[in-house]
C-alpha cells in the first residue's frame, strides 16, 4: 500500500522560521507542502520519511527568505493492481460501493465489479440508499455497515484538475450549472476502483 | 518539484506504524504535543485497525526467509504480510494462480503464515472468551454437584 518516493525540490524558507534549527524548520516546511496532497501518479502523500540533503541558503535579491534545494523521500499511499486491502463501507447506493479508509475515501466498487449474482433492496437505515445482497447456492450474504470489506484494487485514476468554465455563459445557463455542480461530487484527485467479484473478497464476515 | 526516483522502495504496514510510532503517535492521547500531524494521526488509526498493530520488523524478515521456497511475487509476500490470511479462500485473490502455482503446498504456506505473523486481537480475543465460558461453565458444574 505504502512506496517510498525520492523527490527534490527548491523551497523557501520564511523568516519567521529562522531561529529553529534548519533540519526541523524544513521538514516543518516541506510537511505544510505535501502532506496530505496528491502528487499525479505518485499518490497521496502520508508522511515525510526523512531528508536526504539540503543544499543551498542563497538569498535571492528583493527577497527577505533563503531559497534550499532539499532532497526527501516521502511515504506515499499508492496502492497497485491487484492488491487486496481492508476498508469500511462508507456509501451504498444504487451505482454501487463507496469505501473508506479512513485517511482515503475515494474507493468506489462500481456496479459491474460487485459480486455476482446480487439483488438489492432499498436500505432502511439510510435515505436513497440501497443494499446489495449477495446470492450464492441460494443463500444471502447481505452487505452490511459494520463489515471490514476486502476488495482488490482495480484500477487507480488521477483525473486532471477540472477547468473553470463559465466566462461565456449567460445568467440562465449559470443558474442551471449551479443546480448540477451542487449534485457533483466535490473534486476527487486520486480515485480509486475496487473489485469485489472474486472468492475472498467482500465482508469478512463471509469467508471466515 | 523534480521527480528523483518515483518507486524508492516499498513499505509494508507495519514499517509505517513502526514509522509513527517513533513520532510518538501511539504515546500521546491529546495528539496535540506529538510531532504528528492530525492526517498522519488518520493512518495512524487505520493501521492500528489492522495486523499491523502486533508485527514487527523481525517477524516480517523471518516470515520473508520462510517463504522463500514458494517463489512469491513481492508484492504478493507484501500482501500476505499486510492482510494475514488465514484461510486458502482467502489466500486466493492474493496469489495469482494459486492452484496451479502452490498446489498442495498451500496448507504448508498457511500453517507458516499462520505460525509466524501474530494475529488481529480481536481473533485472540474471541478466543479468550471461549475459553472462559468453558471455565464457567465447569465451575457451575462443580458447584452443582455441591
Amino acid at each position: 500500500m505504502f512506496v517510498m518516493s525520492e523527490i527534490e525540490h527548491t523551497l523557501r524558507l520564511p523568516p519567521h522560521l529562522l531561529n529553529r534549527p534548519l533540519n526541523a524548520a524544513i521538514k516543518g516546511e516541506l510537511e505544510s507542502l505535501f502532506l496530505d496532497k496528491v502528487i499525479d501518479k505518485l499518490g497521496l502523500c502520508v508522511s515525510v520519511y526523512d531528508i536526504l540533503s539540503i543544499d543551498g541558503g542563497f538569498i535571492f535579491p528583493g527577497d527577505g527568505a533563503s531559497t534550499y534545494t532539499a532532497r526527501f523521500r516521502l511515504v506515499m499511499f499508492r496502492p497497485y493492481v491487484g492488491e487486496v486491502i481492508s476498508a469500511r463501507l462508507k456509501e451504498s447506493t444504487k451505482d454501487g460501493l463507496r469505501l473508506s479508509l479512513g485517511f482515503f475515501d475515494d474507493i468506489y466498487v462500481p456496479v459491474p465489479l460487485m459480486p455476482n449474482p446480487y439483488h438489492t433492496e432499498p436500505d432502511p437505515e439510510h435515505k436513497n440508499g440501497t443494499r446489495w445482497v449477495w446470492e450464492y447456492m441460494g443463500e444471502n450474504y447481505p452487505i452490511d455497515w459494520a463489515d471490514e470489506i476486502r476488495f482488490r484494487v482495480h484500477t487507480v485514476n488521477y483525473p486532471p484538475l477540472p477547468v473553470e468554465q463559465g466566462k461565456d455563459s449567460e445568467q440562465k445557463d449559470s443558474e442551471e450549472k449551479d443546480s448540477r455542480q451542487k449534485d457533483l461530487k466535490p473534486f476527487a484527485p486520486m480515485v480509486i476502483t475496487g473489485s469485489l467479484d472474486a472468492d475472498g473478497l467482500g465482508p469478512t464476515a463471509w469467508w471466515v | 518539484m523534480k521527480i528523483l526516483q518515483s518507486n524508492a522502495g516499498v513499505l509494508t504496514n507495519c514499517e509505517v506504524l513502526e514509522l509513527l510510532k517513533s513520532r510518538g503517535a501511539g504515546k500521546d492521547p491529546t495528539r496535540v504535543i506529538a510531532a504528528v500531524a492530525p492526517s498522519e494521526f488518520k493512518v495512524y488509526d487505520y493501521l492500528e485497525q489492522t495486523v499491523a498493530f502486533k508485527q514487527t520488523i523481525e517477524i516480517i524478515h523471518k516470515f520473508v526467509e520462510d517463504c522463500k521456497k514458494y517463489d512469491l511475487a513481492n508484492g504478493e509476500m507484501l500482501n500476505v504480510v499486510n492482510i494475514r490470511p488465514s484461510s486458502a479462500v482467502e489466500i486466493d485473490p492474493i496469489i495469482q494462480d494459486c492452484d496451479s502455482r502452490m498446489g498442495d503446498r498451500i496448507d504448508e504456506f498457511l500453517e507458516n503464515v499462520v505460525q509466524v505473523l501474530p494475529p488481529y486481537p480481536s481473533q485472540l480475543e474471541s478466543n479468550e472468551d471461549t475459553a472462559e465460558d468453558k471455565e464457567e461453565t465447569t465451575d457451575d458444574q462443580q458447584t452443582g454437584v455441591k
